[in-house]
């Protein structure tokens, strides 16, 4: 490189010339006054939230009425053990979520993949364009997504069953009936996210080693094997990362199934945050919806450690 | 050589279709604010038969019973201030764990990468709470100031620094340029690429945020363009699809306008250089 490299990585370079306390000191100095101001509000908005969360999830507190007194476990016990309201409501949003999760993840990653792939495929000056189009839902407000997809997916006067009636075919209750609210969901949450996955797929193939796929083509290698035996591997770190981001997507499902379906029908796309929402202050039960939070944020970061693990096992 | 050529021309071909197939929710959205009331109920069509501007009207007219204006301001002036206080905090603390002398700098540093595997729901309802407690519910600044804690922009900043050769510092420290000075003319320019990356993140993540805001404020002229939004999806004004589109498209375009200006910021793999 040419530069004068003459400190060890770890030392900060502010070391050298006449002084070495002084400067050091002068660095120490700035590093804790730049530092500061980040931790200030880390520890403001994110530390003491955090903390105080755990302490309300141990007391019968209420939002309007403030704290109602200690006791310990009892906000978990109620809510995980079966047969009282809260462990109902609980158990109902947390299996709803778990739905979601579970339909949502594989389109999601999948989907956005092969857009990828196929953005990939495409000459170089007007790919600058696809890669725009498939990744400007981005910049859409869930609640702008849900009015649109709301109308789009409406019984009565959307547009999705005034195109099917026009061609001929029954309209069908989009909104009110399971398996289609789910599917109206599922819709309007692939339209939204999925091009941030797709453009960090694009940004991982652009780094795949061009030489590799030129060698396999001379060793008579088709489409799918360069997939499988090339691409894949290069970028299965973002592939898991990708996975992962989505899980925690969808477990935050709130928006859509709020303003698309309003958790119906029947509570059958009540989400868990809209559970813990109602809980806080609908029920004014904010340490039950504190202990609700904190038991669902545990069963996201253990699902998100199994995936991390089982896909690294072997590395 | 022919064979690809034709290969190429139908990968443009499936590509552009689809391209068009995503981009029709916009599309909806855009014809349906322009249709009166009785055609956007039953038309099968994307195009308005006849074109009305009433719906617009009904927003930005005098005695609107919509404030969308206000709501767009709000959003404004939160997301502004919200992304630079996300970019002047992280882009100082990020110089500092990676170039200084930090006591501690190990721990700082583990803190900020333990800190992005905290699910926000744990931490939201209590920082409601804790801002009521301090009658911050419905300002400004619950608005503002929560996205601060975020730990990402110092991570992304970080780890481009830590990419960056130190040559340029030492030369301009060994020809007696103050840290101030370094900062301006060589750390700077060099992250400016991260940092608009980290802005545009920002600034959409807070400009779209809906969970959040929808807690902390209570009355019509303090809502965002978001809440806003959703208040009118639930409420009585969700029975005209061509004024709900209207107001969607008005909360919507600043963000698009944003998003395409500032697109070539995602064009290079900036923001995956974080996660490898």
């Amino acid at each position: 490189m040419g530069g004068i490299s003459f400190l060890p990585d770890e030392m900060p370079f502010y070391l050298t010339d006449g002084g070495v306390l002084r400067t050091m000191r002068i660095s120490r100095t700035w590093s804790i006054v730049m530092y500061l101001p980040f931790l200030i509000c880390f520890v403001l908005f994110l530390i003491v939230p955090l903390v105080y969360g755990i302490w309300i999830s141990l007391h019968s507190w209420s939002v309007f009425g403030g704290n109602g007194g200690f006791v310990g476990f009892d906000n978990y016990i109620a809510i995980l053990t079966p047969g009282n309201i809260y462990s109902t409501s609980f158990y109902l949003g947390l299996k709803n979520t778990l739905i979601f999760v579970a339909i949502s993840v594989v389109p999601l990653v999948v989907i956005s993949l092969a857009l990828a792939l196929l953005v990939d495929a495409i000459p170089k000056k007007l790919k600058v364009y696809f890669r725009t189009i498939f990744f400007i839902s981005y910049a859409v407000s869930v609640t702008a997504v849900s009015a649109i997809f709301k109308w789009l997916f409406t019984g009565n006067g959307g547009y999705v069953n005034n195109l099917m009636n026009s061609i001929g075919l029954s309209p069908i209750n989009w909104l009110n009936e399971q398996p289609y609210a789910w599917v109206s969901i599922l819709v309007a949450t692939i339209w939204w996210t999925i091009g941030f996955n797709m453009i960090l797929f694009i940004n991982a193939l652009d780094e795949v080693d061009e030489t590799m796929y030129e060698a396999s083509s001379l060793d008579g290698a088709n489409w799918w094997d360069k997939f499988a035996y090339i691409t894949f591997p290069s970028i299965k770190g973002v592939f898991v990362f990708l996975t992962i981001i989505s899980v925690i997507a969808s477990f935050n499902l709130y928006g859509q199934t709020l303003l698309i379906t309003a958790g119906g029908p029947a509570q059958s796309t009540q989400s868990l945050i809209m559970v813990i929402q109602q809980m806080v202050f609908t029920q004014n039960n904010l340490g039950i919806g504190s202990a609700m939070a904190i038991v669902m944020g545990i069963v996201m970061m253990a699902i998100v450690a199994a995936q991390y693990f089982y896909s690294f096992r072997k590395e | 050589m022919k064979k690809s050529k034709t290969k190429t021309a139908l990968v443009v071909i499936a590509a552009s279709i689809i391209a068009f197939l995503f981009l029709l929710p916009l599309i909806f959205m855009i014809f349906t604010s322009f249709k009166a009331l009785g055609e956007a109920m039953s038309s099968s069509a994307l195009l308005p038969k006849s074109w009305t501007a009433e719906n617009y009207g009904s927003i930005f007219g005098i005695g609107a019973e919509v404030p969308v204006l206000r709501w767009l301001f709000n959003t404004g002036l939160v997301t502004i201030a919200g992304t630079a206080l996300v970019v002047f905090v992280d882009v100082l603390a990020a110089y500092s764990l990676a170039r200084l002398n930090l006591p501690g700098k190990k721990f700082f540093l583990s803190i900020v990468v333990a800190a992005l595997t905290v699910p926000g729901i744990v931490t939201l309802f209590p920082a409601f709470y804790l801002f009521r407690q301090y009658a911050l519910i419905d300002t400004y600044a619950p608005l503002v100031l929560i996205y601060s804690a975020n730990t990402m922009g110092v991570f992304l900043i970080y780890s481009f620094l830590r990419g960056f050769p130190k040559d340029l510092e030492e030369a301009a420290f060994i020809d007696g340029a103050s840290l101030l000075q370094i900062l301006r003319f060589v750390i700077f320019p060099a992250i400016r690429p991260v940092v608009a990356t980290l802005s545009v993140l920002t600034f959409l993540t807070i400009y779209n945020d809906f969970l959040w805001p929808s807690i902390v404020t209570s009355s019509d002229e303090m809502k965002t363009v978001t809440v806003g939004v959703a208040n009118l999806v639930q409420g009585a004004n969700f029975v005209n699809p061509g004024r709900m589109m209207a107001a969607t498209v008005v909360a919507t375009m600043p963000a698009l306008i944003i998003f395409v200006a500032a697109n070539k910021y995602f064009v290079r793999s900036v923001v995956s250089s974080g996660i490898k």
